[in-house]
């Protein structure tokens, strides 16, 4: 680090400061030979999906009204999907639009947030960062090549995106407004991503202020969108839909959008010229020189290391079950729509009210799964980052050890189920001016504790049994997202949809309560569990 | 005599590779033992065997009396480990990463510690996140000598410590061992293992190629000679245990085989010996020997 200071006053003679660069964007696209390949298919697979969903759901042009007069009726409606330009006469361009734009917009920022991060935080604080610099790779080098990169990546995604809508037979300028905009959002998000680089403490850090930016755009266009217009164009994400891809393009927005990217990207320049290595403009703050007496045990430090990470998810999932729960009282509108009957009727049978609010419990687990398996995964990442080796080696057993980090996500996993079932009950109630769902809906959110305990158990079996291959955990979470949300649509086979925990659970509150399926699960958990501690306790560290 | 650890015909495989190739190691109870070996050669592969974290193919392992497989949180109790690379948890301090460890194995001695922090100039308020290398090193070596543990692995412990640090451990290192504790110490730092260590073993490909004490070690091995003598000297190089003779300017130089030393004092004294220096071999010539491929090859070419 030293050294890096002391060459500080020849900072401006320095030649070449993109010395390298061919060589790092090598690199980067050599280390994300799967990573690149998998986000790219992830993004565009997902709005493929929903884009095929919607092209089967909405056939006739009566169907596209039915939805537009919902759309536009209503407030949470907005505040996700925006304002719905074009749903005065829906064609299915706008209707589609609606449905996924937000969503595309979120979905490639944040593969440019990581990506972008990635490659320039977190590789300085691994210690690589010092090697390569000092082989002889100009000052911005790294941060050039991994925007280049990213940026790469964006474009191969907005062509993805481009080439799935016209395959669903959309037209052309709506569609390549479409991609455009989204594409232009996530060169935004590789600016942003790398200013926070330069300015966060640490990599962490860097991610969650990016993330944070991201949340605050979203925020920001929803409340605009819900009437305070002029918020909307305070965030980049606002001014991305205000190009009316399908509805009377207005192409000059993307210049605004060039410039946000541009400006930012710059800006990350500046500031990497003016810092050092490993180190941002906000210094980490000093801890406490001795640990608190309930640091004792792994289990009381698994929890203090998830416990940023439990909050963040509190919190999100919070906000989202209200904003369902405010909605609650369009869902008999929306049951007049056959299009959505059909998604809800997945749900069971029961009111619409209550079928409504099956589904919500639904995606919100779906959500919360997230946190329950990357939690467990933690385990590997202790693993593989050699802190599990110095606490094995004192009087902590592997079960011990195991069993904490399950402990963890178990018991978050509940209050944030707890807590979603309590918001979406609220704001449900808050709506309806009534009580009389918040204890059915808090019911129905504990109800999918079980399935989330059986991929919590999963994703233990498989950092017992096959370490190398603990992130299929991932696969559960996949495979459970799509039977639940698009089983229907799908037409998939009943074996598939009976992989998934969730689809064992009782849809509550549409459907009876029964204990048996929930004791089963729980058993499955346990089981699981057995193995994944048996294989632990017979398999090397490391 | 008790022995804290002992190892025989103990082999470890990844897939292809031999990592442990029927080692045997014993280090006896209140010994310093020195554990050499070039990079790769098993030194860690074997420590962690000891704690339990790696599991042997075959081949017999008793650690403080135990099985270190089978009784590893009993064994733990017991020992403190150093790993040769730390990794800490960025986000927590120096003080609380020390403190966690220290009660998790349930012998935080709060005065030892805050000494120990002292003498090796830590700051524990720092995050884990913004320490150097050597800090990290600190860390893990405060907390393994602010226990009570009968034995120590430390594994390559000072590899980042500058010399002034250096001299800090080798003091502790030295009053753990006054205490009548165990310290296996694996280590390139050969001064180091010099000064501390009762014995040695230097491991080469998995398997423990010379053991002893010092003093021992250096009686197989050659003692290099420069000699000037009245009238030159012939038949020396037919003499059995005399290697590598040349002249330089007036003086001899050639290295013998200890056994063969006598014999070839006798011989030189028919020349009038005017000076003669005898050089014991350093420990790094020791290990020299055992790592170098070329060395050990002629040497496997002379003896059969």
């Amino acid at each position: 680090m030293t050294s890096l200071v002391d060459s500080r006053p020849k900072r401006r003679s320095q030649p070449r400061p993109l010395a390298g660069f061919g060589s790092l964007l090598r690199f980067m696209m050599r280390r994300d030979r799967v990573r690149a390949p998998a986000w790219i298919a992830s993004v565009v697979g997902l709005v493929a999906a929903s884009a095929a969903s919607i092209v089967g759901l909405y056939e006739t042009p009566s169907q596209l009204q039915e939805y537009a007069d919902i759309a536009q009726a209503d407030a949470a409606f907005k505040a996700f999907a925006g304002p719905g330009y074009g749903l005065d006469d829906p064609t299915l361009g706008a209707v589609m639009m609606n449905e996924v734009l937000v969503y595309s917009f979120v979905g490639v920022a944040l593969m440019c947030i990581f990506l972008t991060v990635r490659h320039t935080r977190a590789e300085e604080e691994t210690d690589r960062a010092e090697l390569v610099r000092a082989a002889g790779v100009g000052r911005l080098s790294t941060l050039a090549a991994a925007c280049v990169w990213v940026a790469i990546i964006n474009v191969v995604v907005a062509i993805g995106l481009t080439l799935s809508l016209l395959a669903f037979g959309l037209t052309a300028t709506g569609t390549l407004a479409y991609s455009a905009a989204t594409c232009a959002v996530g060169m935004v998000f590789i600016g942003v991503a790398a200013v926070a680089a330069q300015v966060a403490s640490s990599a962490r850090a860097a991610t969650a202020s990016a993330g944070t930016t991201l949340a605050a755009c979203f925020l920001l266009r929803a409340v605009g969108d819900l009437g305070t217009s002029w918020l909307t164009w305070l965030s980049p994400l606002g001014w991305a839909q205000s190009i009316r891809a399908f509805a009377d393009e207005r192409w000059w927005v993307l210049v605004l959008l060039g410039l946000a990217a541009a400006g930012s990207v710059a800006g990350a320049f500046v500031l990497s010229m003016r810092r050092d290595l490993g180190a941002g403009f906000f210094k980490q703050r000093p801890g406490p020189a001795v640990g608190s007496p309930r640091l004792a045990s792994p289990l009381a430090l698994a929890a203090r290391l998830q416990r940023t990470s439990l909050i963040s998810w509190t919190i999100g999932l919070a906000i989202i079950g209200a904003f369902f729960g405010i909605v609650t009282d369009e869902a008999e509108k929306m049951l007049e729509s056959e299009a959505i009957a059909e998604f809800f009727a997945q749900a069971g049978a029961g009111t619409p009210t209550e079928l409504f609010l099956a589904t919500v419990v639904l995606m919100t687990a779906l959500t919360a799964s997230g946190y329950t398996v990357s939690t467990v995964l933690r385990l590997r990442t202790e693993e593989l980052a050699v802190r599990a080796e110095p606490v094995l080696a004192t009087p902590v057993s592997r079960r011990r050890w195991l069993l904490s980090y399950l402990t963890v996500s178990a018991v978050g996993t509940i209050v944030v189920m707890v807590v979603t079932g309590l918001a979406v009950g609220l704001g449900s109630a808050a709506q309806l001016g009534t009580t009389a769902d918040i204890l059915p809906v808090l019911g129905a959110t504990l109800a999918m504790v079980p399935a989330l305990l059986v991929l919590a158990a999963v994703t233990v079996a498989l950092v017992g049994w096959s370490p190398r291959w603990a992130q299929l955990a991932w696969a559960g979470v996949a495979i459970s997202a799509v039977v639940g949300l698009l089983a229907e649509t799908l037409k998939l086979p009943d074996w598939l949809r009976n992989v998934s925990p969730f689809e064992h659970v009782p849809p509550l509150p549409a459907a009876d309560f029964e204990w048996l399926p929930l004791v089963l699960l729980v058993l499955v958990a346990i089981g699981l569990t057995f193995v994944g501690l048996g294989a632990m306790n017979r398999r090397d560290i490391g | 005599m008790p022995t804290a650890i002992s190892m025989r015909n103990v082999v470890k495989t990844f897939g292809p590779t031999r990592a442990l190739d029927g080692l045997d190691l014993e280090v006896a109870t209140g010994e310093v033992h020195g554990y050499l070996g070039p990079n790769g050669s098993g030194k860690s592969v074997t420590i962690r065997t000891l704690l339990g974290l790696l599991r042997h193919d075959s081949g017999e392992a008793r650690l403080l009396g135990g099985d270190p497989w089978r009784d590893a949180v009993a064994l733990h109790r017991r020992l403190a480990y150093v790993p040769g690379d730390v990794s800490l948890w960025p986000n927590l301090s120096g003080g609380e990463i020390i403190d966690y460890f220290g009660r998790l194995r349930g012998d935080l001695d709060r005065p030892k510690r805050d000494e120990l922090i002292e003498r090796f100039e830590l700051d524990p308020r720092k995050k884990a996140g913004t320490y150097s290398k050597g800090n990290r090193q600190k860390v893990a070596l405060v907390l393994a000598l602010a226990s009570n543990a009968e034995l120590l692995l430390l594994d390559e412990p000072t590899a980042g410590l500058d010399p002034l640090m250096e001299t800090v451990f080798q003091d502790c290192i030295s009053a753990v061992a006054a205490e009548g504790r165990t310290v296996m110490l694996s280590s390139h730092i050969l001064a180091e293992v010099e000064k501390l260590c009762d014995r040695v073993t230097i491991i080469r490909n998995g398997r423990a190629v010379q053991s002893g004490s010092l003093d021992d070690m250096r009686t197989t091995t050659r003692t290099a000679i420069t000699v000037s003598t009245d009238r030159p000297v012939d038949g020396l190089e037919v003499l059995e245990g005399v290697h590598s003779v040349r002249t330089e300017g007036a003086a001899l130089r050639f290295e013998v085989d200890s056994h063969a030393l006598g014999r070839v004092l006798n011989h030189l004294t028919a020349f009038g010996i005017r000076s003669l220096v005898s050089q014991p071999p350093t420990l790094e010539e020791l290990f020299l020997r055992e790592y170098g491929d070329d060395l050990a090859a002629s040497e496997a070419a002379g003896t059969s």
